[in-house]
Parts: C-alpha cells; structure tokens; sequence
C-alpha cells in the first residue's frame, strides 16, 4: 500500500492531523487500533471549552462526530481495526488487523498514539473493582455500565473531579476524594464547587494504605494526616495518577526519548515542526505531551501542515505563516491555565533545535522574548 | 563494600563472565570482582534461546566440547539451584528426502566422539513430535539436547559466586586497560582497580575490550530476531531447530543471523519470515499470537568456533568469547578455574585459542 502521509491513532490529534492534510489533496491512510475513531475523546461526556478559534465548546462525544464527518474524502483512507506493530527494514511502518500483517510505502508518517493513565499501586490493587479514572469513565460512558455504587477516588487533579461528578451524575455515591499533598491538586473552579456543592469531603495528607475484598473490593483503608487508619466500605476504586505518552510506536520509528516530568515523563524529543529524531515521523497530540483538547487539536495541524510541506504540498511560506498563527493559539490555549506545560514543550523544542545547530524558525519568534528568555 | 584490589578482575556479567566468576569463586583462593557496563542480562545473554544444544555441532571436536558441557548441567543445578534445564531430546527435521544422506553422515561423525544421533524416518518423527508438520522426511535426533532459562541461570551464577565472596558492580564500563608492571589497571567510569589478572568476557563488545589491551579479537556481531508467542499449552515436548517451548507456555521462535552491527532493532521483514517458517514447521502455530520480538547480537568469532584462553602476548589476561555461550558456560567456566589457578586445563584448549587467527590476527601497533 502506497501513500503521501500515514497517520498512526484516530483521537483528535489524528483527526485533525487527518483534516488538515486531505484538505491540501495528499493521500493520507489512517490507521486506527479500535474498531471506531475518536480515540479517548469517545468517553468524554463533559464540555471542552478553550479550543481553537475554529471550534466552539462542544462535548467531547460530539466532537468527535464533528471531526469524524469532515473525514468523507477520497483522498483518505480509514484502517479501522488496525495496529502499526512494527517496522521494516527499509523504514516503512507495518500494520497489522490480526489476520495479515502488511508494510505501508508512505513518505511521511505523523504518529498521535495518545497517553495512557499511570497505574497506582498499593496492596490489594489488582482486586476487580480498583481501576483508572479513564477506565470508570469508559464503563460509564461508553458501555453504560454502572461501575460500582460506592466510589472513593484516589488523586485529586481535574480529571479525578470531572469523573467524580461524572459518577455522582449518575448516581453512584462518592465516599471521599484521598489526595497524598496537603492541598488539591485541581484549579478548576467549576468542578471544585461541585465538590463543595454536593457535600463530597476530601481526605488530604491521606495515603491508601491498603484494599481488600474476597474476589471484590469491599473494604479499604486510609491513613490521614493525623496518622489514624480509617476503614470505609467501598466497591469501587479509582486512581487518578496522570497520564503518560504512548510510546511503542515511536521506539519501533527508532526516534529519541527524552524525559520531562511536567509533560508526562519519557516522551519523544521534536522540533518546531513536531517532527521527531527521525525525519519521517512526526507526532501529535498527548503522545507530544500531556495537554488539554484544545493544544491537541493544534498539534495535529501543526504536524500536518509541516509533513504537507516537506512533501510540497504548500509553499514554505504560506506554511510558515499558518504555523506562526498555530504556535501563536497554541501559545494562547495552553498558557490559559498555567504557563507550566508550555514552558515544558518550548524547553524540550529548543533542546532539540540547539541540539542540532538549528535556528528556530522566524515564526516562533514571539514567543521566543517572553517564553524562552523572558 | 567496593575494594580496589583484586587478584582478579572480570569484564562483563554474561553468561559466560557469571560463569568463570562462579566456578573460580569455588575455592574461594582468589578475591574476584565482576564488572559491566549494564544492569544484569543486559547483553547477549538477555535476548537468547537459550538451547543446550550438543547434536548439529560440527566438526565433532567442537560437538565434543558442547557434549561435555552439556553433561555438566545436572551437576551444576545441584550446586547453584533450579535454572529449570530440560533436557528435551533435540529434534532438527528436514523436509527433503535428499537431506538424509548428510544427516547420516552427522550421526556416522558425531559417533566416533561418542554424540548418538539417531536419523528418524518420518513415522518416527511424528511419533515423537505429533505436533510438527505432515511435509516432514525425517529427523536428527539426539536425547543430549535440552534447553534452560537464561535468567535463572545467569541470576544462580551471580547469586553462588557472590555467596563465596565474589564481588559484582553493574553500571560501571570498563573504559581503559593498562599494564603497570605485573599489575592491571582498570579504568571505570567510576573507579580505579588494580588486578593481578582480567578475563575478558564481554560477549559482542569483546573487540573494544581487546583494543584496550592493544590486541584485534576476530568476532562480528551477527544480530538474531527470535519471537514469542502467548502461552500455549504444553505441545511440544522437544526442543527443535529453531522453535522451543519454554516452562511457561511460551513459544519461542527464531532463526535469523544478520551483520548489522549492535543495532538491536526487530524488523518486521524478519518477523514475518520467522513466522512463516515456524508455521511450515508446526502448522498449529498459526494460530497463536505472537505477543513479544527481541534481537540479540550473536558473539560470532571469524571461524565460528569459541575464543578461550590467555591473550596472546599480554600475560595474565584471559579472554572467553563465544557464540553458544548458554551451551558451553559450564564447561568454560571450569576450564578458565583449571587455567588460572593450576595453569593446565583438562581439555586442550589449544585449538580454542586466539594463535589460530595468526593470519587474521594482527597486533595493533601503537
Ligand atoms: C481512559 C482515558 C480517559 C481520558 N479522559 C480524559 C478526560 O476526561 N479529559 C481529558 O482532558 N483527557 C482525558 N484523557 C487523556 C487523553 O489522552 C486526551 O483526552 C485525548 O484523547 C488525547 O488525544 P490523542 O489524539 O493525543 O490520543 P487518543 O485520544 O488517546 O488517541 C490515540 C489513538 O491512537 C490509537 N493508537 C495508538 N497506538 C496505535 C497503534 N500502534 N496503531 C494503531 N492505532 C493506535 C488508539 O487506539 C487511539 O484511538 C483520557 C485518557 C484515557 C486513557
Ligand atoms: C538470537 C540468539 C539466539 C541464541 N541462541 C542460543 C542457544 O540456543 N544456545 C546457546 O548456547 N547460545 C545461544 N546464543 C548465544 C549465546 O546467547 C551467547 O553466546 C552468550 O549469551 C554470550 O554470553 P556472553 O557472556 O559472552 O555475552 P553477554 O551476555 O553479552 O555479556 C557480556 C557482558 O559484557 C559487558 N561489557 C561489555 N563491554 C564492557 C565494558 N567495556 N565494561 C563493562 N562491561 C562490559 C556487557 O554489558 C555484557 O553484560 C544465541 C544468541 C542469540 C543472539
């Protein structure tokens, strides 16, 4: 199979990477593991605001309906229900839908793998009814299955209050949120006065000492700040220990790693252009670092617009000027919370610039004063 | 503690360096220190098959030595632990009848050193092995052959030679080796020791370490992929060229040898070819899912045969580099103990020794 661009992972940063280049005529195949597309957007019931100028703030689930229906082009091609599970020799990817395994002939590959959560280990952490936050929220959103009746969440960042009050919607009852740190880790707002709201108590300095259960969990225990043990009767618990870039894909394309904490740890190193160690592959979304939505979405563009133009499918110059514009709202998005994520990337993104003796192009220049210097 | 003298120094923790570590250690005569660059298994050792292979070993001089090696197993698992060795009985079919006249001539050499191989029809294989393919003309067959896990191996090594004193450092590359007097001393990353002898045992990089004593040793690193599939029940009850079973259900699989230097990488090219062989030899294993692929860098000396003995021209250093190191570990780390400490060794190792490359071999000038 032969192509211009392959792009590996059908969440919004494929979606969107997949968008942009179809849409300037390159042949693009995207491949995709699960039977659908959306990726970890699918589960997603909750409104994402702060998006791109181009987007308004949307459900998650719905989104993904809007992305998918830009997709009917004949210059795309969908694998569903395939893996990229390797490479060849001669550089190109293979894939595989456990039936016949197969190479991909494309010129440039953009791969958005995504992140996974961290697990969270403790005694008794492999009882059935401990799982990641995401996990609840798959069960609950995307199979309408009730998860448990009883929950107590562990970890308090925004992603733990948002599938809190997820639960709580639906009427599972919250024992109690277990943060290690003395204060809560999350800023949102919105969700913490939901919290306040509805009564739900948090347990800070707190750490789970232990679960247990027979074949279920049924019973844990907290240690509090006081040192005390507290036992409380729960059948449902969720950890929420961030999440980490996905990184098979890259290692198979041989690409660098580097390790930031704040970005998610191991990841790969790329440059301005999202384009990796190795010239072929260019990677967006999470697997770039863990961000919100709205910097996802970018990261797709931005990938694609730099493959389309080492495959000169745009000038140079309207490419440049389309990423100046993107790193500019992506500047915008991902500072609106916290500059932490941002600095994170422009580090890593210098790094791999200086590395090689290469300038960082005109059209980060903006951000080069204050961000990188400042 | 991390002394800095030693009587001696061991560079790498492979297989074949945990094994001269252990079996000199016995005597506990000598204050030893294992050195390598990595975490343990990190080499070769980690990504093997890890057969003990006796019976397609040729000539018979060097089926001998893998036969004695062998032989040492049931005796080395009594003094250092379970490192689950199996001996299967080795299966190589072939799927040509005219393949059965150099299979006759294998078991007619390998007897006169006292290797039985027998040459199974295709009934016979079948009865032995009712899981290979139908296609099959016939077998070599050899009830020596077996297979064991590596890392259990390399651990028990590790774990007896440190019980009689022998002292390990991982994370510590051996960067420079030179001779002061009578006395080594080697440079690491982290320390200085000083030694009265080294072994070089550094499985593919033993070319660095020879450059450091200003000697060439002729070894290319021939990269093998070998892939493992999800647990099956227990079906195979042999080990088979190029396919064993392993005590956990796993299946593991390769054939491969290409000169690509250290790159480790999987290729799919190969995996594919690996598995379309695999299945040609035992059709069932189309249907298992291959969960996992490794590569390791085969230790491959110019003849193919092992390197052991003393480094020619540098008194008092060691070298032990070899291509079925999981094989011949026993036998090498009782030889290189017989060498050092009395001077002669029970088998002749002449034949193993680095002179024979005298052509090939050649001193770095300074
Ligand atoms: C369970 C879970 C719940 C989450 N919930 C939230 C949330 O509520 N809010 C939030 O902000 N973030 C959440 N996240 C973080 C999530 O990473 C982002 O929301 C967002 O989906 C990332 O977009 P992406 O396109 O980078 O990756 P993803 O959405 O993860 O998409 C990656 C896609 O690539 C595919 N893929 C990966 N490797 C291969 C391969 N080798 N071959 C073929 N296909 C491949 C995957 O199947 C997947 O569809 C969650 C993550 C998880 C795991
Ligand atoms: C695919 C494959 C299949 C195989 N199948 C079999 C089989 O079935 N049966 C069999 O008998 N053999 C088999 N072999 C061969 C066998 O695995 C090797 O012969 C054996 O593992 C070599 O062991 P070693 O200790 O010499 O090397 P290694 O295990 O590589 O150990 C060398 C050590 O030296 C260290 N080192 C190197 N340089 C330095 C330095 N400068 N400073 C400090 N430390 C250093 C390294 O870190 C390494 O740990 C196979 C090999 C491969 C690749």
């Amino acid at each position: 199979m032969e192509t211009d661009l392959v792009i590996v992972g059908g969440g919004p940063a494929g979606l969107s990477a997949a968008i942009t280049a179809t849409s300037y005529g390159a042949d693009v195949i995207l491949i995709e593991e699960s039977f659908s597309l959306g990726g970890q957007l699918r589960q997603q019931t909750q409104l994402h605001a702060n998006l791109p100028s181009k987007f308004f703030a949307e459900r998650g689930t719905s989104l993904v309906k809007r992305l998918t229906s830009q997709l009917e082009t004949p210059n795309l091609k969908i694998l569903r229900n395939h893996t990229m599970i390797g490479a060849y020799k001669n550089g190109h990817i293979g894939v595989t839908n456990g039936k016949t395994t197969f190479e991909i002939e494309a010129k440039k590959n953009i791969i958005a793998s995504g992140a996974a959560e961290n697990a969270w280990i403790f005694p008794g952490w492999t009882l059935p009814g401990v799982m990641t936050a995401g996990a609840a929220q798959i069960l609950l959103n995307r199979e309408f299955v009730y998860p448990g009746k009883q929950v107590m969440m562990i970890g308090s960042n925004s992603f733990a209050l948002e599938v809190v009050k997820q639960l709580y919607e639906c009427g599972i009852s919250v024992q109690a949120i277990v943060e290690a740190s003395e204060t809560i880790l999350s800023r949102d707002q919105a969700l913490l006065s939901m919290c306040k709201k509805n009564n739900i108590p948090f347990f800070l300095n707190s750490t789970i000492e232990s679960v247990s259960g027979s074949g279920h969990v049924e019973k844990m225990t907290i240690r509090t700040s006081e040192g005390m043990m507290e036992e409380l009767e729960v059948d449902l618990i969720c950890t929420a220990n961030g999440f980490s870039p996905i990184l098979e894909a890259f290692q198979i394309m041989s690409c660098d790693l580097t390790h930031s904490e704040v970005l998610g740890g191991w990841l790969p190193t790329y440059s301005v252009n999202f384009q990796t160690s190795n010239p072929s592959v260019y990677l967006a979304g999470n697997a770039a670092g863990i961000t919100s939505l709205g910097s996802i979405l970018l990261t797709g563009e931005i990938a694609a617009l730099s493959a389309l133009e080492s495959l000169q499918f745009i000038s140079e110059r309207d490419s440049n000027r389309k990423k100046a514009a993107l790193w500019e709202e992506l500047y915008q998005i991902e500072t609106f919370f916290n500059k932490d994520t941002m600095l994170a990337r422009l580090e890593l993104v210098k790094h791999y610039h200086s590395e090689r003796g290469l300038p960082l192009p005109d059209f980060v220049d903006p951000l080069k004063g204050e961000m990188l210097f400042g | 503690m991390i002394n800095n003298k030693y009587d001696v120094v061991v560079i790498g923790s492979g297989v074949v360096g945990s094994s001269i570590a252990y079996h000199l250690s016995e005597s506990k005569k000598n204050n030893i220190l294992v050195v390598d660059k990595g975490f343990p298994m990190s080499g070769t050792s980690g990504s093997t098959q890890a057969w003990v292979w006796v019976h397609s070993k040729t000539p018979s001089w060097y089926g001998e030595l893998s036969m004695y090696s062998a032989e040492l197993y049931p005796f080395l698992e009594r003094k250092i632990g379970d490192v689950e060795y199996k001996r299967t009985g080795g299966i190589a079919p072939f799927f040509n009848e005219a393949d059965r006249e150099g299979a006759l001539r294998l078991a007619e050499k390998q007897a006169e050193v006292g290797i039985e191989v027998d040459v199974l029809n295709r009934e016979e294989v079948l009865e032995k092995e009712p899981a290979l393919s139908q296609r099959v003309a016939g077998a070599t067959f050899c009830k020596l052959d077996g297979n064991v896990n590596p890392f259990r191996l390399v651990e028990l090594y590790t774990k007896a030679a440190k019980k009689n004193g022998a002292v390990f450092s991982f994370y510590n590359q051996v960067v420079t080796i030179t001779k002061k007097k009578d006395i080594f001393q080697i440079e690491t990353d982290q320390d200085t020791f000083y030694s009265k002898k080294v072994i070089l045992a550094g499985g593919p990089w033993s070319k660095d370490l020879g450059k450091m004593l200003g000697v060439d040793i002729p070894i290319k690193q021939v990269r093998g992929q070998i892939l493992v599939t999800e647990p099956q029940s227990p079906f195979l009850k042999h080990t088979i060229g190029g396919i064993r079973q392993a005590d956990n259900g796993e299946v593991l699989i390769g054939y491969s040898k290409e000169e690509v230097g250290y790159d480790k990488r999987s290729t799919l090219d190969i995996m594919q070819e690996t598995a379309k062989m695999a299945t040609e030899f035992i059709p069932s294993l189309a249907k298992a899912n291959v969960v996992r692929c490794f590569s390791g860098i085969r230790v491959m000396p110019k003849d193919g045969f092992p390197i052991i003995g003393e480094v020619p021209e540098v008194r008092n250093a060691y070298i032990a580099a070899m291509h079925s190191g999981i094989t011949l570990s026993p036998l090498v780390g009782t030889l290189m103990t017989e060498l050092l400490e009395d001077g002669e060794t029970s088998i002749d190792l002449t034949r193993f020794s680095m002179n024979r490359f005298d052509q090939m071999y050649s001193r770095i000038s300074e």
